[in-house]
């Protein structure tokens, strides 16, 4: 038989207001994290959900052994007893947690909303001439139906894909490309300038993989007959 | 109710004015009241290649201002009654245009004429958006180079984005003539073919003009090249003019123009 002796400190409760009991503990709590909660009497589902969420532990209906009394908590009168510098302490604490959870909050927001965004983008397509001067810019996925021409310059931060020759200046910062370049075309992709050399006169798949680009040329595939 | 046209080309130097002058004096020929405006205020030259220079009186920024009406500004043209001229003023520059009185002074044209051609000046500046404004078709001129193209483009997409007929809901029709080939070039290699330039522009071609030597003495004589029978892009202007009247002219392929080449080539060495 193994055999271990504690000696807990132990907040006996008794609840006849729910929402006062929430609210005390809401503003108290900190100082019972490492008590027994013993509540006298049953207790509702909420006050049930509340400390398992407080991360509490509880006993409900058990008549303690005698112990010492240390302190009765009153709700009212019980900030003048408590020392002022641990108070302090506590807020200081508290209040520092606090700021970490909004910033964590924040932080979540954001990751959420960038993930919703990606998520609603509508992929734009165009079916205009771009003609020399004409400058498009889509936050999100193009698909480009028509020329490019010299002068042009098209900008997308999503995947794009243009289906003539393009002439103009190109820069994508997606993960995903398909061209048909000219020589006088300007490509830069992901901030690197794509050598047209490359890029040989027909369609083009030019993809960001572990931060490598690949360039692959689309070929009509031949049939493989057997041999 | 007339036609306005504008000419344009965005680079300088291509050949509006001369094309001006020509389709002008061609419409006239095809029995059209026609109407040529120079709207390159600062630097007229049209008085010039069509032989009026000392002729002006008052200018279209004179009519515009309200100093004279348009039938006293309208020079009659000496070898066709029915080419008008409205000249530019050389002492203004263009920021006397004004869009309102722009689009009075092209309307009062339009009753008036069945053509109207507008001559632009070089460059995309505010008196080049004045003169495509409230034109109804437009001829772009260009030469078989890369510059010249790349600045007809860009003068493309202005037209298409600031013209009141397309803010209407309505299209500008747009013609392409490619001024000064060289055949010999073209055939070479060293020249952009038609097929490429019109993969570039992406509009219809009304026609190609060879360059001609005879089109400088033309210029300095005053006598646009249409008047010169022997001249190829004499006939070649001729042949435009013609389809601007609505006429189904053949196309002449004026890049690989062997037999003409040829017969001269004979007819240097029998000479």
């Amino acid at each position: 038989m193994k055999q271990r002796q504690f000696s807990l400190k132990v907040l006996e409760v008794e609840i006849d207001n729910e929402n006062e009991f929430i609210e005390f503990f809401d503003t108290h709590g900190l100082l019972f994290k490492n008590h027994l909660i013993s509540i006298k009497g049953d207790i509702s589902d909420k006050i049930k959900l509340y400390l398992e969420e407080m991360d509490f532990k509880y006993i409900n209906n058990i008549t303690l052994p005698n112990g010492k009394n240390v302190k009765s908590v009153d709700i009212n009168q019980n900030d003048n007893k408590v020392d002022k510098k641990e108070l302090e302490a506590l807020e200081e604490k508290l209040k520092s947690q606090a700021i970490d959870c909004r910033i964590k909050l924040q932080e979540a927001q954001a990751i959420i909303n960038e993930l919703e965004k990606k998520a609603n983008r509508e992929l734009v397509v165009v079916d205009d001439m771009v003609r020399s001067g004409r400058e498009i810019t889509v936050d999100g996925d193009l698909l480009l139906l028509n020329r490019v021409n010299s002068g042009a310059t098209i900008k997308t931060t999503g995947n794009l894909i243009i289906t003539q020759v393009v002439e103009g200046a190109i820069r994508c910062d997606g993960s995903f490309m398909m061209l048909t370049v000219s020589p006088k075309a300007n490509i830069i992709f992901n901030g690197v300038e794509v050598d047209n050399s490359l890029l040989q006169d027909k369609l083009n798949r030019i993809e960001l993989k572990d931060n490598k680009i690949y360039i692959t040329p689309v070929i009509k595939k031949e049939i493989n007959w057997v041999q | 109710m007339g036609t306005v046209i504008a000419v344009i080309s965005g680079k300088g130097g291509v050949g509006k004015t001369t094309t001006t002058a020509n389709l002008g004096l061609g419409i006239a020929m095809n029995g059209k009241k026609c109407a040529i405006v120079d709207f390159d205020i600062g630097q007229r030259n049209l008085d010039m290649i069509i032989g009026l220079e000392n002729r002006v009186v008052y200018d279209m920024v004179q009519v515009m201002e309200g100093e004279c009406s348009i039938p006293q500004a309208i020079i009659k043209s000496k070898v066709n009654d029915n080419l008008h001229f409205l000249a530019a003023s050389q002492t203004k520059d263009k920021s006397v245009l004004c869009s309102s009185k722009v689009e009075k002074l092209v309307k009062e044209l339009k009753d008036s004429y069945d053509v109207v051609i507008l001559d632009s000046p070089a460059g995309i500046e505010s008196g080049f958006e004045h003169t495509i404004e409230f034109a109804d078709e437009a001829i772009i001129v260009v030469n078989p180079e890369v510059s010249s193209i790349r600045d007809a483009d860009r003068a493309i997409g202005i037209l298409d984005a600031k013209s009141q007929k397309v803010k209407q809901g309505q299209e500008v029709n747009k013609y392409l003539i490619i001024n000064r080939i060289n055949p010999s070039m073209v055939q070479s290699g060293e020249m952009l073919k038609s097929d490429d330039i019109l993969d570039i522009l992406n509009i219809k071609l009304i026609g190609k003009i060879p360059e001609d030597k005879s089109i400088i003495d033309a210029s300095n004589q005053g006598r646009p090249v249409v008047l010169d029978k022997k001249s190829e892009a004499g006939a070649a202007y001729l042949r435009v003019s013609k389809r601007l009247c609505g006429e189904n002219v053949a196309f002449v392929d004026v890049e690989s123009n062997q037999a003409s080449g040829m017969l001269k080539k004979l007819a240097g060495i029998f000479r």
